[in-house]
């Protein structure tokens, strides 16, 4: 049984590349909060409740763009259901761990220290449930602070709206660039594209991202055919 | 952004997101997910993250002025490209996008 304390010094040098991202990270996104025009306490409690970097990005983004509120929630919803993909895969570490702790677990993974945390459930070193979460957390209390510093920050620098959202620009090529490209997922990228521009050729700003991206889903789906039944 | 507006936009995120995650564990238990919703959830990924770039790099009003710091997204997202293919580093992105779009914006 290992203390406290050595689960801390297993967590935190595994957690310090995410935390040092999660700083570059989440400073622009909470200068965007800002111009968004939400306080600094809105932009804390939204990094504790949602803790999801393309979410906020969003939220702040789209709030700018004057969206609906209910276009904001499903595309958020939208962007974060991968995540499904991540506790599906991490559900088989968590068989004998408490129910409080695997929820505390899940809840706070990340795309980042999922896949830190996977490659260390998988390297045959010892690694728990416990450390993963403490690995999580650090990289979560990064974040937070991250984000209350870029609050702090716009409110006193004239940075370009268009600067700070390209922060997020940047993330989401990032994203994009390391998928698996096979068939399906080909089809999936070029489909949701050509619909967003589509529907924004049509003046449909609001909805463009949700329609694009579930018309690239549906397209995924249809060149898979009878693959899968 | 008003608290009430806040508590719908965030709470309801907030919810979705929590279920996202903690759901699978629970509902798993262990057994793989049925194929055709597996590969549903496989394509959102690529779908949703080519919509979010096609969204922010496809700005039909400033392609209508026909300027060109209308292609200054475009200009800047290849060297992101290029270094996400290459690093896989959501850092190196940002440092990357921001330092030439940033330097394009004051060209």
């Amino acid at each position: 049984m290992r203390t406290r304390d050595s689960a801390v010094k297993q967590a935190f040098p595994a957690a310090l590349p995410v935390m040092a991202g999660y700083v570059v990270l989440g400073i622009p996104c909470g200068i965007l909060g800002t111009q968004a025009g939400m306080s600094a306490a809105q932009i804390a409690l939204m990094s504790l409740l949602l803790y999801s970097g393309a979410g906020q990005y969003l939220i702040a983004s789209m709030w700018l763009a004057a969206s609906p509120m209910a276009s904001i929630v499903l595309s958020v919803s939208l962007v974060n259901s991968r995540q499904t993909l991540y506790a599906a895969a991490m559900a088989r570490f968590c068989r004998r761990t408490g129910r409080r702790l695997s929820t505390l677990f899940a809840a706070t993974l990340t795309d980042e220290s999922f896949g830190v945390n996977l490659a260390r459930f998988t390297s045959g070193e010892p690694w728990s449930v416990r450390e993963a979460t403490l690995v999580n957390l650090f990289a979560q209390g990064a974040w937070v602070l991250a984000n209350v510093a870029g609050a702090a920050l716009g409110a006193v620098l004239p940075v370009p709206t268009a600067l700070a959202s390209f922060a997020m620009t940047s993330i989401f090529i990032c994203l994009l660039c390391i998928q698996r490209f096979d068939r399906p997922a080909r089809a999936a990228a070029l489909s949701a594209a050509a619909g967003v521009c589509l529907c924004k050729l049509l003046g449909w700003t609001g909805p463009a991202i949700l329609a694009g991206a579930l018309l690239g889903i549906v397209a995924s789906l249809l060149t898979r055919g009878g693959e899968v039944s | 952004m008003s608290w009430g507006q806040f508590a719908w936009v965030a709470g309801l995120c907030a919810v979705t997101i929590f279920a996202s995650r903690v759901a699978p564990l629970f509902l798993l238990k262990g057994r793989s997910l049925p194929p055709r919703l597996a590969a549903a959830l496989d394509a959102i990924p690529p779908a949703a993250f080519a919509a979010l770039v096609a969204n922010d790099l496809f700005d039909v009003g400033a392609f209508r002025a026909a300027d060109w710091r209308a292609f200054i997204p475009w200009i800047a997202a290849a060297p992101v490209a290029v270094v996400a293919l290459r690093t896989r580093s959501l850092l190196w992105c940002i440092v990357t996008g921001v330092g030439c779009y940033g330097a394009l914006l004051l060209a």
